[in-house]
């Protein structure tokens, strides 16, 4: 039964994964507590201290350190290796949560110089230490499969996304970048949110997608074109923006990555469409929505890129909230309840089957809290992008302490499958 | 000795967790034969080159032996024919929603 590929004796040491999942979630939860008490000073251009903080705190601790945990479980499963070294992978952990106080703390306080750029190196440490010990996995890895293809590009990004953060923290104290700062920050969220995010998200939807909805017998091209096309771009972007007035071949770059995000949903379509089990829970409808948020986000950076939107109040903002709220974190949430609840009913259950009656996995967790969570994100998110756009403070702080909500449930889901299940 | 029916009914005692279907219920067994002392169980599973099908055949071993100490228990992992839905039982589709 495909479900057991997530767990197998490959797998690193349960509470090493579950240190990252923690983490992240107590980021989400800090970032949108501080989105709700700040919500008069969220208005206007990205580039604002308290805004580069929050950003931060929802990259790399709710986003990252999420991707970490499960990267950590899933490469050595999926691709039948052992980790290189847990020890590495516990020391990490330390490592990139110091990086990311500092660099939060550094961006609140606007304390560039040695402050920002010490946490920037420190957080290049932890992301070198993971980058070796996946890589150092992968190597020996026997069948490769489009799950590690994409995997094994996501981390040539992640480096990228950490090399060039370090030459913005630095250029922010002492200048020395010679085109425009706010254009390589453009590199800098590009590649982490296209390369780096994205492309462990679709990795990481060829396995657990078809494996959530019993789908089987479909074809992989689709996502294969994607791979290529996304790659493209991204080395695109990556080197156009080391430039100024290259904007027809940015132009290019970004339509190939737009191009390659549908075929990646495209792909995402045929898997469902072959689905066996067709009554969608709540990982599934959570799923289904971050992937059209997705498609949203792709239409609104073509958007972006081809008119001068991003000029109008409040545009940048809503863009941003967009994709980290709407697509990356509607995903997020919706594969942990899945992961989870397999997770610890595998290591608490699994030697009892047959012996004594075990719970199934959907009595791990409150479906309807979770349910209710879904709507509650999607209402503070609709919310959000509303007040933005029509500039409500209220609407902003209902919003956000809605989103709130929402990840306080999450919390409590988690903790319940830890603890009570 | 344990019988045919006795087998198939602690084999549905061996679930998927994440479905909430017994492997039986599934139509994953195919067959199960008793030859003296040996019981052998020919199965499948619903996706080939699943990497943990150890722990799938390990659970279908340990309720048999379970049942019956004194028997050898063999457990046959086939990919043919091919599991479909179609195998699964009336219960087992509605459950799925197919």
């Amino acid at each position: 039964m495909q479900q057991e590929s997530l767990v197998s004796a490959y797998a690193p040491p349960f509470k090493i994964v579950l240190k990252y999942f923690f983490a992240a979630i107590l980021s989400f939860i800090i970032l949108n507590f501080l989105l709700m008490l700040n919500y008069s000073d969220i208005q206007g251009f990205h580039f604002q201290p308290m805004i580069l903080a929050l950003t931060h705190i929802a990259t790399l601790g709710w986003i990252t350190m999420m991707i970490f945990g499960a990267m950590f479980q899933l490469v050595p499963v999926v691709l039948e290796v052992k980790l290189f070294s847990e020890k590495l992978a516990e020391i990490q952990f330390w490592i990139f949560l110091i990086g990311i106080i500092g660099l939060v703390t550094g961006f609140w306080n606007f304390d560039t110089g040695i402050h920002l750029t010490a946490s920037a190196i420190v957080l290049n440490i932890a992301v070198l230490i993971f980058s070796f010990n996946i890589l150092a996995t992968m190597a020996k890895v026997k069948k490769w499969n489009i799950m590690g293809m994409y995997l094994a590009a996501a981390i040539f990004y992640l480096i990228t996304t950490a090399f060039a953060g370090l030459l913005l923290s630095i250029n922010l104290g002492f200048p020395f970048i010679k085109i425009s700062h706010l254009q390589y920050l453009n590199l800098h969220a590009h590649v982490a949110f296209v390369g780096w995010v994205s492309m462990v998200i679709m990795g990481v939807s060829f396995k657990l997608i078809p494996m959530f909805t019993l789908a089987h017998d479909y074809s992989v091209k689709s996502g294969t074109i994607a791979f290529w096309l996304i790659n493209l771009g991204l080395l695109g972007i990556s080197s156009v923006m080391h430039f100024e007035n290259l904007t027809l071949y940015f132009y290019i770059s970004a339509a190939l990555i737009a191009t390659g995000i549908f075929f990646f949903l495209f792909q995402m379509y045929v898997i469902f469409k072959k689905r066996m089990r067709k009554k969608a829970d709540v990982s599934i409808k959570f799923s289904k929505l971050a992937y059209t948020l997705l498609a949203i986000s792709a239409m609104f950076g073509l958007l972006i890129t081809f008119t001068n939107i991003a000029n109008e109040m409040n545009v940048t903002l809503i863009y941003g909230y967009l994709i980290i709220f709407g697509y990356i974190s509607m995903l997020i949430v919706g594969q942990m309840y899945k992961i989870m609840p397999f997770l610890v009913w595998y290591h608490k259950y699994s030697s009892k089957v047959g012996m004594e009656p075990v719970p199934m996995l959907k009595d791990m967790f409150k479906e309807k809290f979770a349910e209710a969570g879904y709507y509650f994100m999607i209402t503070a998110l609709a919310g959000v992008i509303f007040s933005f756009a029509f500039q409500i403070q209220m609407g902003l702080l209902i919003s956000f302490g809605t989103m709130l909500l929402a990840s306080i449930i999450f919390l409590y889901n988690f903790l319940y499958i830890l603890l009570k299940a | 000795m344990a019988t045919k029916d006795e087998i198939l009914e602690v084999l549905k005692g061996v679930i998927d967790p994440e479905i909430g279907l017994n492997i039986v219920d599934l139509g994953l067994v195919y067959a199960v034969e008793i030859t003296g002392n040996e019981i052998s169980v020919t199965m499948t599973l619903t996706t080939p080159g699943c990497p943990m099908h150890n722990s799938i055949t390990t659970w279908v071993e340990k309720v048999i032996t379970q049942l019956d100490k004194e028997a050898s228990v063999k457990v046959n992992l086939v990919w043919e024919p091919r599991w479909t839905p179609d195998l699964m039982t009336f219960d087992a589709k509605r459950e799925l929603g197919y």
